[in-house]
């Protein structure tokens, strides 16, 4: 696996990764307690189609990340309880998965108690086949799309 | 059908779960309800019970949808689980629940379920279950 640099400024030239119906989608509050329901769907879909092992811990470690960056900063006050607020579209690939994190808040960036960017995103990175990371209008809200393939296939 | 559930619709604390229609409904119906019927503090006896409720909705709701999507609403309180189950289709959610009638055991959400109510939002309806345990 490991297609791309961990290094950051590798995300300006990932490729956009390709749209394609979701069939599963989640909405929630922003809420640090419902990082483990979307773990819980993650895996549940994982079960059903058979995932590699690794491949499924890959994808546990990377949404639980990037999840936790929305829990972490794109919100202040009663803005992450909107049921909106926390995004997650889980979309099986015929080997893999690509899994598309959302929110609308101040979107993904440097933690605000370490002064700089921390280490979400290069995990992020280095757990994905592919990474797209966009901003809407305002730099509000941002759209984390991470394609998992299984190791074999990203080498 | 009757009931008094009070509706979670857009209300702050709801995750909102949609499913394409396929063999992904029932797995992760299944696991969001078991984890969110957990939060609640639900005993375990009716932890199952929600889980099998959840069950029965991913078996049968496919068939009544308005849409291509079987979409969940789910809320907790204090030892209470409530969920929206729609958009159905017009008499979609009366007959949701006539289909989860079980030969020999008798309607299952009816016979699980605190409070049951379909209720008409727009052209389409919901169906709004209760799931509570005594405090």
């Amino acid at each position: 696996m490991r297609a791309h640099s961990p290094t950051p400024a590798a995300h300006e030239h990932w490729r956009p990764v390709p749209a394609t119906p979701a069939p599963v989608r989640l909405s929630l509050p922003a809420r640090a307690r419902n990082i483990a329901v979307v773990r819980r769907a993650l895996e549940a879909i994982a079960e059903e189609l058979a995932l590699p092992r690794r491949l499924v811990e890959d994808m546990r470690l990377a949404v639980t990340e990037a999840c936790t960056n929305v829990v972490r900063h794109a919100y202040s006050g009663d803005e992450a309880d909107e049921p909106n607020a926390l995004r997650v579209e889980l979309r099986p690939r015929p080997s893999g998965m690509l899994v598309v994190v959302e929110d609308r808040g101040r979107g993904v960036g440097p933690s605000p108690d370490s002064g700089g960017p921390g280490l979400g995103l290069p995990l992020i990175a280095a757990l994905t086949a592919e990474l797209e990371i966009t901003h809407g209008p305002d730099a509000r809200g941002s759209r984390v799309a991470m394609l998992f393939v299984p190791a074999i296939e990203a080498a | 059908m009757t009931g008094a559930a009070a509706s979670p619709n857009g209300s702050p604390g709801t995750t909102r779960v949609s499913i394409a229609s396929g063999p992904l409904v029932g797995p992760v119906l299944r696991r969001v309800v078991g984890m969110l019927a957990a939060r609640a503090d639900l005993p375990l006896d009716r932890l199952d019970d929600a889980v099998l409720v959840a069950d029965l909705i991913a078996s049968r709701a496919p068939a009544h949808v308005a849409a291509a999507s079987v979409d969940v609403d789910l809320e907790t309180g204090d030892r209470t689980l409530h969920l929206r189950v729609g958009p159905l289709r017009p008499g979609g959610g009366d007959a949701l629940i006539v289909d989860a009638t079980v030969p020999g055991v008798g309607n299952v959400i009816e016979q699980l379920a605190d409070d049951i109510s379909v209720q008409p939002e727009g052209e389409a309806e919901y169906l709004h279950v209760r799931l509570a345990y005594p405090t």
